[in-house]
């Protein structure tokens, strides 16, 4: 066991610190909170040239070639400053799965676009039921000629209005169970028949409604196999969830921090009201669930990094992240008093972004049914092996 | 980064488990906390004792010289955790022989202090089993309010006073007795030391305190003019608080390796459980179930942080703390969940874990009825965080 970064990790940590510290400083995020794009394409470009969109990506497409706990560490980071761009949904989203499944035309096109911040790509995957579960993709999908014809809507879309390319997670077959019959298509976001929309998040964080109306693909755009996509949506699904709560990670970490600082500092009764043991006792369990959510993501991290990714161990960190995104950030708010419930104080930007996390690659009764499901198959150690 | 135990620590858990099919009666399930209660399971546990003493596990990461294996840190948590998942008993020698006596002897002890005691633990033999008496009626959390008072007499100490909760008491053959040998120190945590005491020496009384389930754990101990060679004093005069700090700390971090493996063992059980009797099906049981697998897993990823900064030679301050309180919470959690999966079969007691009516051993209404007492052994969970808050967090000290 070895709970030390690596000299990269540490590289890319305070790299990716002071990038963010000097580029997207916290009155920057909130500018672009109200900015029409979300994101500012200039800090886009520079971030893709410190190599961060290619960072795990082979250097034959760009890339630096670096592993899954690396991207892990650089998340943590963007978590922590709440850095407002595309880049979980065109990395996590669709470059990973895209490196995986995808063929080698697709790989050397794509990849290397991405790789060098040339495009944004998103991922349109849950639609009006709004689960993570395959029953839930309902878009139509029809061979005509050869071009498939794609229909429906797609809900909480990421950055879709800024999207050059969207993954598009279809349905293709009625028959067997709603696993089978999904595939996953990648589609030119200025197709005709998309229209677009941004919904009014709290976040501002730029999820959009997108409604297909008989978009044309062409055959060559389908992503792994007709009607396997469901396996492509998994390997999203875990892929994501993890580096997703590096991100929560970050977010938790800075609300600690900047509530401790407050609580040493703020003075009532005539003394810091951190020497209350109230206010002491409250941050001491936060700390507690901060340090646990941090080791359990990159104990799943870590597995998937080895090649040997753990549903059940993955499920548990987006859970412990749900909780714990919320828990810290609800009780951030309370020990700062009143002025918690401003938009002045800074972490109200990671509170208000406490659903848009919950929701985004499954909610905790999602996981916790994933884990359940897994501790239902495992053979406990008391039986058969022993007594 | 590297999240999996070595080659060296799956053999150990191998052979553990191999030991516990073969020395442990068919269907064994410990009830934590319990073995001090009866003399059958005293006896059975002393038995174990003297078998993982031969094994050379009871006292393993000690060095050679001692009676240990000198065995890393990361053999000596898979083993608190394994033995803890099978409940084999008999691992402490009483209260604190192995976990804390040793380890501060090891660090403030005499030679001739070390090479009588050391090698009496390690031999998991009934002389060397422990007690620690630390608390008093007026010193509990406030635990440098202690009275019983030492005074030295030529080559002697004259030991009076009164400790209460002392566990195993009963059982044991040494008291790590925390005494005040400086009665004018200016301030109270000045004045204290550690002293060993034979436990049957003149003038000293044990009265048993039952608890509220019925548990013969801990006692009362009376100190009357009990006389003590003055060599049995541990360590410097008045630098008692000092070394108590550590041994308490050793203390909670015993806590976190044998709480996971104990745990798991329980929700193990609590999955199996509902499963077989069709409750498993029912989405708010399993989910409850699954929080308490993630509990589970973030309590055992924190005692390995734990474990691998002391492996990294640093001193860890506060995280044997969060450990401890960690597994303080989810031990309660537990203990509601599981009673209510067993329903009204959790109303059985305890102590009558033969009954017919009695699922799992008794094992959830033992946690049930012990847990409490697991939260305030070593420290409350209030005193836990005030260390975690000052020593965590760098906030000021709230008491």
């Amino acid at each position: 066991m070895d709970f030390d970064f690596s000299e990269d990790q540490i590289m890319i940590k305070d790299a990716a610190r002071k990038f963010l510290e000097k580029e997207c400083p916290k009155d920057m995020v909130r500018k672009l909170k109200e900015d029409k794009l979300g994101y500012d394409p200039l800090m886009w470009q520079k971030m893709a040239d410190l190599g961060w969109m290619g960072l795990i990506l082979p250097e034959e497409y760009g890339g630096t070639g670096l592993a899954y706990m690396d991207l892990v560490v650089l998340m943590e980071e963007m978590g922590r400053n709440l850095l407002p761009a595309p880049f979980f949904p065109t990395v996590a989203l669709c470059a990973l799965p895209i490196l995986e499944y995808g063929s080698a035309e697709q790989k050397e096109k794509i990849l290397s676009e991405i790789a060098n911040g040339e495009k944004v790509y998103t991922l349109a995957l849950t639609e009006g039921s709004a689960t993570y579960e395959a029953s839930g993709i309902e878009l139509c999908v029809y061979l005509e000629g050869d071009d498939y014809l794609l229909s429906g809507t797609k809900l909480f879309v990421p950055y879709a209005h800024a999207a050059d390319y969207l993954l598009v997670v279809g349905r293709t077959s009625q028959k067997g169970n709603p696993e089978e019959g999904v595939t996953v298509f990648i589609v030119d976001a200025k197709s005709p028949g998309i229209d677009t929309e941004v919904i009014p998040t709290a976040a501002h964080d730029r999820q959009c409604e997108v409604r297909f109306d008989r978009v044309k693909v062409p055959r060559e755009n389908v992503l792994g196999e007709v009607n396997k996509g469901w396996d492509i949506v998994e390997f999203i699904l875990q892929r994501g969830a993890v580096l997703k709560c590096a991100e929560m990670l970050g977010g938790t970490e800075a609300v600690l921090e900047m509530t401790n600082n407050y609580a040493k500092e703020r003075i009532q009764f005539d003394k810091p009201i951190g020497s209350f043991q109230a206010i002491q006792h409250k941050l001491a369990q936060m700390l507690i669930e901060v340090e646990g959510l941090r080791y359990l993501t990159y104990e799943a991290a870590w597995h998937i990094n080895a090649g040997i990714p753990s549903k059940l161990l993955i499920s548990m960190a987006k859970t412990k992240a749900n909780e714990v995104y919320q828990r810290t950030c609800l009780d951030g708010v309370k020990i700062h008093g009143a002025v918690g419930f401003t938009e002045e104080l800074d972490l109200s930007l990671y509170f208000i972004r406490t659903k848009s996390s919950e929701f985004s690659l499954g909610d905790g009764g999602f996981h916790r049914e994933r884990i359940a499901c897994e501790l239902e198959q495992l053979q406990p150690l008391f039986i058969g092996n022993c007594l | 980064m590297d999240f999996k135990f070595g080659e060296k620590e799956e053999q150990l858990r191998r052979e553990i488990r191999e030991f516990a099919k073969e020395e442990l009666p068919p269907g064994w399930l410990a009830a934590m906390l319990e073995e001090e209660n009866s003399d059958e399971d005293w006896g059975f546990a002393m038995t174990m004792s003297g078998k993982l003493a031969e094994k050379g596990w009871l006292t393993m990461s000690w060095p050679v010289e001692y009676g240990g294996k000198g065995a890393s840190l990361w053999e000596q948590l898979a083993y608190s955790e394994e033995a803890a998942y099978w409940g084999i008993p008999g691992v402490g020698m009483g209260i604190g022989g192995v976990d804390w006596v040793g380890p501060s002897l090891m660090m403030f002890g005499s030679e001739e202090l070390k090479k009588k005691h050391l090698p009496l633990i390690a031999s998991g033999k009934p002389d060397g089993v422990w007690c620690t008496a630390y608390s008093e009626p007026n010193a509990g959390s406030d635990f440098a309010n202690i009275r019983t008072s030492a005074i030295r007499e030529k080559d002697e100490y004259i030991i009076n006073g009164q400790k209460i909760w002392t566990s195993a008491a009963h059982r044991a053959r040494w008291c790590w007795l925390a005494v005040r040998t400086d009665l004018n120190a200016p301030k109270k945590h000045q004045g204290i030391s550690v002293i060993i005491v034979d436990m049957k020496s003149k003038g000293v009384t044990v009265r048993p305190l039952i608890n509220y389930a019925g548990y013969h754990i801990f006692n009362e101990v009376f100190f009357d003019d009990v006389r003590v060679p003055s060599t049995n004093l541990v360590g410097k005069e008045n630098n008692g608080w000092y070394q108590l700090m550590h041994s308490l700390g050793f203390e909670r971090g015993s806590v976190a390796g044998r709480g996971c493996g104990y745990n798991r063992r329980i929700l193990d059980e609590l999955v199996q459980y509902a499963k077989e009797n069709h409750l498993f099906r029912e989405k708010e049981i399993r989910h409850k179930l699954a929080d308490m697998a993630v509990l589970i897993e973030t309590q055992r990823i924190l005692a390995c942080e734990t474990i691998w900064k002391m492996s990294k030679g640093s001193n860890p301050v506060y995280e044997p703390s969060r450990d401890k309180v960690f597994n303080d919470q989810i031990a309660e959690r537990l203990a509601i969940i599981g009673t209510g999966l067993l329903g009204m079969y959790s109303q059985m007691d305890p102590l009558q874990r033969k009954s017919k009516w009695t699922k799992l051993k008794g094992c959830v209404e033992a946690l049930y009825w012990l847990f409490p007492g697991i939260a305030i052994a070593a420290g409350t969970d209030e005193v836990e965080m005030n260390i975690i808050g000052q020593f965590g967090l760098k906030l000021p000290k709230s008491y």
